[in-house]
C-alpha cells in the first residue's frame, strides 16, 4: 500500500478509517498521517471501510444450520416461532438462523451444529430461509437434550389438551353421560 | 497554574509577531535550529502547523517529535506555549 501516491482525499479516507483523529491533509501534515496509517496498519487495528463490506454483528450471529428432519414438526416450530418469539432463542438451534442479514447465505459453513443464541429478526425472512433449506444434508440426530422442551413433548401436549377439550366439549353435548365432569 | 517558564510566560505576554522560533517555550538552540531547516523559522509558522493540526495536543506532539526530535517535555512545553497562546489572542 504506497501511502506517498495516495491523493490527500485518500489518505484522509484512511485516516477516518482508523479513527485517528486529523486535520487537513496538507503538505506539511501529510508525512505525519503517513506514518500514523502505517502505525495503525502494523498494528493490525480493524479499519472500518465506510460502505461495501457490511459486518452485519458476526459475533452475535451464528447460522446454526440444518435440514429439518422433522419438517412438519419444523414448520409447526416456525408458526411457534412467531407467535412465541420468546421461546426462539434457545429452542430451536436446530431451525436455521434467522438473521435476515443480507449477507450471502453460504456463510453458515462451520457452524452448523452450534447451539448458539442467534438473533431473531423479521418473520418475513426465515420464510425464504426456509425454502432453501433442504438442499443441506446435516445430522438428522438433533441434539435434542438441548432443547427445553422437546418437540416431540410439545406435539403430544397439544393433542392431550385437543384431546381434553374435545372430551369436555362432547360432554357438554349429551345429557345423559357427564364423562369425566364428575 | 503549574509551573510554567519565563519563557512560556513572556511568549504568550503578547502577539507573537516576527519571533523566531526559538522564543516558544520549550524549544532552544538545538531543536530550533532544526525546525528552521526545515522551514519553521519562525514562531508563527509553528503556530501554523499547530492550527492546521487542529490544535490536537497528540497530533502537535506527534508532529514535533517527528520533525524536530524533540522529547515528551519539550513538546508538552511547546503545545503547552501554542495553546495559551491560543487562547488569549487567537
Amino acid at each position: 500500500m504506497a501511502l506517498s501516491s495516495k491523493s490527500a482525499d485518500e489518505i484522509s479516507e484512511l485516516l477516518d478509517e482508523y479513527g485517528i483523529k486529523h486535520g487537513p491533509v496538507v503538505d506539511s501534515t501529510r508525512s505525519l498521517y503517513e506514518k500514523k496509517l502505517k502505525e495503525a496498519m502494523a498494528k493490525g487495528k480493524r479499519a472500518k471501510p465506510s460502505s461495501d463490506k457490511t459486518y452485519y454483528r458476526e459475533e452475535e450471529v451464528t447460522y446454526v444450520y440444518r435440514t429439518p428432519v422433522r419438517s412438519e414438526a419444523s414448520r409447526d416450530s416456525g408458526t411457534y416461532m412467531r407467535s412465541r418469539p420468546e421461546w426462539s432463542e434457545r429452542e430451536y438451534e436446530q431451525e436455521t438462523s434467522y438473521s435476515d442479514y443480507s449477507r450471502s447465505r453460504p456463510e453458515y459453513r462451520g457452524r452448523d451444529f452450534v447451539d448458539e443464541p442467534y438473533t431473531y429478526s423479521s418473520p418475513s425472512s426465515y420464510r425464504e430461509f426456509y425454502s432453501r433449506s433442504t438442499p443441506v444434508k446435516s445430522d438428522q440426530e438433533a441434539p435434542k437434550s438441548s432443547r427445553l422442551v422437546p418437540l416431540w413433548v410439545q406435539l403430544v401436549f397439544f393433542l392431550a389438551v385437543a384431546v381434553f377439550l374435545y372430551v369436555v366439549f362432547s360432554s357438554m353435548e349429551t345429557n345423559e353421560s357427564l364423562i369425566g365432569l364428575e | 497554574m503549574s509551573s510554567t517558564s519565563q519563557k512560556h510566560r513572556d511568549f504568550v505576554a503578547e502577539p507573537m509577531g516576527e519571533k523566531p522560533v526559538m522564543a516558544l517555550a520549550g524549544i532552544g538552540d538545538v531543536l530550533g535550529k532544526r525546525l528552521a531547516d526545515k522551514g519553521f523559522d519562525k514562531a508563527y509558522v509553528v503556530l501554523g502547523q499547530f492550527l492546521v493540526l487542529k490544535k490536537d495536543e497528540e497530533l502537535f506532539r506527534d508532529w514535533l517529535k517527528e520533525i524536530s526530535g524533540a522529547n515528551a517535555k519539550q513538546q508538552g512545553d511547546c503545545y503547552g506555549c501554542l495553546k495559551e497562546w491560543c487562547d488569549a489572542f487567537l
